[in-house]
């Protein structure tokens, strides 16, 4: 039996995952993301969107240029929340403790 | 592993599924129909449940037209919460029965939701928050839901990874918990479609005519159609189709910021909320922590960008509350709208001078959960059953002439 | 096998210890953990979410998430981003009980034809509730961090300048210089662990050529801020802020004119088992010979697609002469990646290629997603490697005052990409003032 060709790593995302996905007419890079769950890991797109948009628009029969991006959605690479919840930009709630504690 | 017999299982479903495509129009091909006896605007959980229920009860000539892709409102974009922890008796006995309907979806719908019952903790860090979650635990207690109050040393035990410095009461319901969103929607738009209802993505409704014969035309690029009726299940957008006909809807759309982060493995029982800041977060099935919190004091938008006010924010009140997630990393940052109605209450029914255009709109931030049991209910009133109480108390006409001043306020909208 | 070439050994940092999985692994400050578990022969570093596939480095660079692991205590930490710093702890991640023995592996077999896990086992209550509970447990990629934080708060910076510069490869390095040499005050951000980008992992230039370029930067009076994240364009302060994330450190930046250089990212090429350890992007393998003198394995199999051809046989003229036996296989001929643990060998329409690495050389893919928070138009077009930039004769964007250069508006390769941002710095000087 021929091996998996994977197209997210992070998710396990086959080609034959993605094909599955159009015939059951999730077509849209959106909806596509969403059933299939490419693009929703650790790189967030990083190493598949291309690929994926590539692949969509061959199984559409569509030009590339006709396959929009995914919306891009911060942060663009994993941040830990020690790092942001220092950032002036918090909002104070009355209850907040002081920001030297 | 019992894992050979999955894959069995897996096959057949798959099979038997087969059929069940999604027609072809949903990738956005072919024209609209002429007419159809209802047609329900707007693709979310709240249309498509409606579509699926009315199908299921044999009122299968049903268009549901969707502006964008499947999922593109409120109802891709949620956090999955589901909790019987209202402050208004309506609420609670309707999120029972909502529970029951999510509890049987994979089963009944053919497609896993990933319903999680962990509970939903709520932190109180003063009393007057404990005393408000007191006297929601009474009325809660008198319809059926176990919720309970815990002490701090409590919550703790359920949350190990809790700092209660400051925390002074906690109430906790076990059979509250969350669900993987988007498959709801493509579950009802499946089994919508195989009953014969037909869906178009990528289909906004630009104009609706009301006829002088009775019943609407909508007319959207894919062509106009004749409707008998029409369901307005625009979510936050509710306002604007509703003045396509001149009807004046008065909620309005708050941005609702959320994130998720890297998958952990599971550590996190319960739907943690703070009714101090309407923080909550919980563990998804994949591991993320999802979670937002609610900073007030926002104008009403469309918009759905995101923050970094929000990302500051809800990173410094979770890691005060957990602060062993300090190193965790978030991945991912999104927005959905709040569709804010003036009184906490949803707004359901016909508007007067418009019987046969219906409205489904004003769920705040508990659309997703609700939806179950209103797409039901609202499918057995239009097939010809009396009524549900909520339909009377929920009219618009509360806001205009004074009927809706006895009615109790839900005001337990957290998080 | 991989091994470090003796040649290397002058420019190497001082000898550290560090500890991979409960051994002691012999490694130099310079090298990111991920080339040092290289060069000592750790292969497997965790477990993929789904069919619990054997997962380790791909790409070196930060971008695909292969070389996920628990260091010191934090779970689901790049190993190629983190430098070797005497002992530390790291260890693999979703496996049981190893990750390379992992039983859950099976998973892999019992799905060979794939799974839909979204329709799995919804016939009956009774098994779908038992779903449910396996899959919770077996979701989710590292444990709960060990203990809290321990390092004081992270401070919060702020930096107002006139041209922001992402991207520190050939482009973003050029674009900076001049930029700076001009008069306008410039900062150039960068995630990798030292700046330099592609410079860094070709053999026409390499460690020299990105370090003088760099101190060019310095020289022309330019902010180098290095493993630095642009982490995303948010709406704040009127004009919008570019939030960057450094190890110790956020940083909030303005500037009049932002100009990106993000370059494009390794990916993998649409093969069967392309997903393998011991299949890792051909960039990754120059990175290794030319920046850590480590050569990655003994028989490679090099499989590209025809664009990159020039590339390529600079690369394989480099490892060649480092002692590899090098067999190049058009991505058209190639069929799939044989052996379990580790690449063992390549299928092709021409039989089977022998080897202990496959290295793949695709059309790098565009990193346009922080432009496209800032609006920038981007096109996929498979010329350009994927989601490029779209821009005008002379740089812009479709954003104003935001300009891009390099592999990010399309694939160029390294010597037309630095006259390009040679190219766009100018013709945005002459604009912004
Ligand atoms: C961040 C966030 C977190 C939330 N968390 C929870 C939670 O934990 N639990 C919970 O129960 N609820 C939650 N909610 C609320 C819940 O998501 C919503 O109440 C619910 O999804 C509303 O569903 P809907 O179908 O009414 O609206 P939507 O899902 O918004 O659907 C309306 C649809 O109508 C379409 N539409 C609009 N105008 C037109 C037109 N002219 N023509 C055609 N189509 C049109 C829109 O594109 C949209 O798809 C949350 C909401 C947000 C934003
Ligand atoms: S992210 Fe480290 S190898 Fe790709």
């Amino acid at each position: 039996m021929p091996g998996k060709i994977v197209l997210c790593r992070c998710e396990d995302m086959t080609l034959a995952d993605l094909e599955h996905s159009v015939a059951r007419g999730y077509t849209d890079i959106e909806e596509v993301k969403r059933y299939t769950g490419f693009g929703t890991g650790p790189c967030q797109g990083k190493e598949c969107l291309a690929v994926v948009g590539l692949q969509l628009a061959r199984l559409t029969g569509q030009p590339p240029s006709a396959i929009p991006p995914f919306t891009s959605r911060p942060p663009l690479a994993p941040t830990p929340l020690r790092l942001l919840a220092r950032a002036p930009d918090a909002h104070r709630f009355p209850d907040d403790p002081p920001d030297d504690e | 592993m019992q894992a050979g017999i999955d894959d069995e299982d897996d096959e057949a479903r798959a099979d038997a599924s087969g059929q069940m495509r999604l027609p072809a129009t949903l990738a956005g091909e072919g024209p609209l129909p002429a007419s159809a006896e209802i047609v329900i605007v707007g693709g979310g959980v709240m249309g498509l449940a409606m579509a699926y229920h009315l199908a299921k009860r044999g009122l299968t000539d049903v268009v549901v037209i969707e502006r964008g892709y499947l999922a593109e409102g409120a109802s891709g974009r949620n956090g999955g919460g589901v909790r019987q922890q209202w402050s208004t008796e309506i609420n609670i006995r309707l999120m029972q029965e909502s529970v029951e309907l999510c509890r049987r979806f994979a089963v009944d719908l053919g497609v896993n939701v990933w319903f999680r019952q962990g509970g939903y903790l709520f932190l109180a860090r003063s009393e007057r928050e404990v005393a408000r979650l007191a006297k929601n635990i009474d009325l809660q207690n008198r319809c059926g839901v176990a919720t309970r109050m815990l002490d701090p040393r409590e919550a703790l035990g359920i949350v190990p990874e809790l700092d209660i410095t400051g925390v002074v009461g906690a109430a906790y319901n076990p059979s509250d918990g969350i669900l993987f969103p988007w498959p709801f929607l493509w579950g009802y738009a499946r089994q919508a479609a195989a009953l014969g209802v037909k869906l178009f993505m990528q289909t906004p409704v630009g104009s609706i005519d009301a006829e002088p014969a009775g019943g609407y035309t909508l007319r959207t690029p894919r062509g106009a159609i004749r409707a008998r009726r029409v369901i307005n299940a625009c979510g936050a957008w509710s306002p604007k189709l509703a003045q396509m006909i001149g009807v004046e809807v008065p909620t309005y759309p708050i941005r609702h910021e959320i994130c998720s982060s890297e998958p952990l493995k599971p550590f996190l029982r319960p739907m943690v909320s703070e009714l101090a800041s309407g923080l909550y977060c919980s563990q998804s099935m994949r591991g993320e922590i999802v979670g937002g919190v609610t900073i007030p004091g926002h104008a009403s938008t469309y918009s759905m960008g995101s923050t970094l006010e929000f990302l500051a924010t809800y990173a410094r009140r979770l890691t005060r509350l957990m602060p062993i997630l300090g190193d965790v990393k978030i991945l991912r940052q999104w927005a959905g709208p709040y569709d804010q109605s003036p009184d906490g209450n949803p707004i359901l029914g016909a508007p007067a001078g418009h019987p046969d255009f219906f409205l489904a709109c004003g769920f705040v931030g508990h659309g997703f959960m609700m939806a179950p049991i209103i797409g039901k209910l609202y499918a057995e009133w239009l097939t010809g059953d009396a009524p549900h109480d909520i339909f009377g108390r929920s009219q618009l006409a509360r806001f205009f002439d004074g009927s809706g001043a006895g009615l109790a306020k839900e005001d337990f909208n957290i998080g | 096998m991989a091994r470090r070439l003796a040649s290397h050994d002058a420019l190497r940092g001082p000898a550290v210890e560090i500890r991979v999985a409960d051994t002691s692994v012999r490694a130099f400050s310079d090298e990111s953990v991920a080339a040092a578990a290289v060069a000592s022969g750790t292969r497997i570093l965790g477990r993929s979410l789904k069919y619990h596939r054997p997962r380790t480095y791909f790409c070196l660079e930060g971008h695909c998430s292969g070389c996920l692991v628990r260091l010191g205590g934090v779970p689901n930490v790049r190993a190629c981003l983190a430098p070797c710093e005497p002992g530390l702890e790291v260890a693999g991640q979703n496996a049981f009980p190893s990750a390379e023995i992992d039983l859950l592996g099976a998973v892999d077999f019992v799905f060979a034809r794939g799974m839909d896990h979204h329709t799995l086992m919804t016939s009956s209550s009774i098994l779908n509730k038992l779903t449910n509970k396996i899959v919770r447990q077996l979701s989710g990629l590292g444990k709960l961090p060990a203990h809290r934080p321990d390092h004081g708060p992270p401070e919060v910076e702020s930096r107002e300048v006139d041209v922001c510069v992402i991207g520190a490869g050939p482009a973003g390095l050029a674009a900076a210089t001049a930029c700076a040499r001009a008069g306008r005050s410039t900062l150039l951000v960068d995630d990798q662990l030292r700046p330099g980008g592609s410079l860094r992992a070709d053999p026409r230039t390499g460690r020299a050529v990105a370090d003088a370029r760099l101190d060019a930067v310095d020289a022309a009076g330019a902010e180098v801020l290095a493993r630095s994240t642009a982490i995303g364009f948010f709406p704040e302060d009127g004009g919008g802020v570019l939030a960057v994330a450094a190890p110790a450190r956020l940083y909030r930046v303005h500037a009049k004119a932002w100009i990106w250089a993000t370059g494009g990212y390794p990916v993998n090429l649409p093969i069967a088992d392309n997903d393998r350890p011991g299949v890792i992007a051909a960039r990754a393998v120059g990175r290794l010979l030319v920046e850590h003198g480590i050569l990655a394995g003994d028989k490679i199999a090099l499989v590209e697609v025809p664009e990159v051809a020039a590339d390529i046989d600079a690369l394989a003229a480099a490892l060649t002469a480092a002692g590899a036996e090098v067999t190049r296989v058009p991505l058209a001929r190639a069929l799939g990646v044989r052996g379990r643990g580790w690449a063992s060998g390549l299928d092709t329409r021409d039989g089977r290629v022998d080897c202990d690495l496959v290295a793949v050389a695709a059309l790098p893919a565009p990193a346009s997603e922080g432009a496209r928070q800032q609006a920038c138009e981007v096109q996929l077009d498979a010329a350009g490697g994927g989601y490029r930039i779209v821009v005008d004769p002379d740089g812009r964007t479709t954003t104003p005052n935001v300009w891009a250069c390099g592999d990010v508006t399309g694939y160029m390769g390294p010597a037309r990409a630095a006259q390009d941002g040679d190219r766009i710095a100018a013709n945005l000087c002459g604009e912004v003032r």
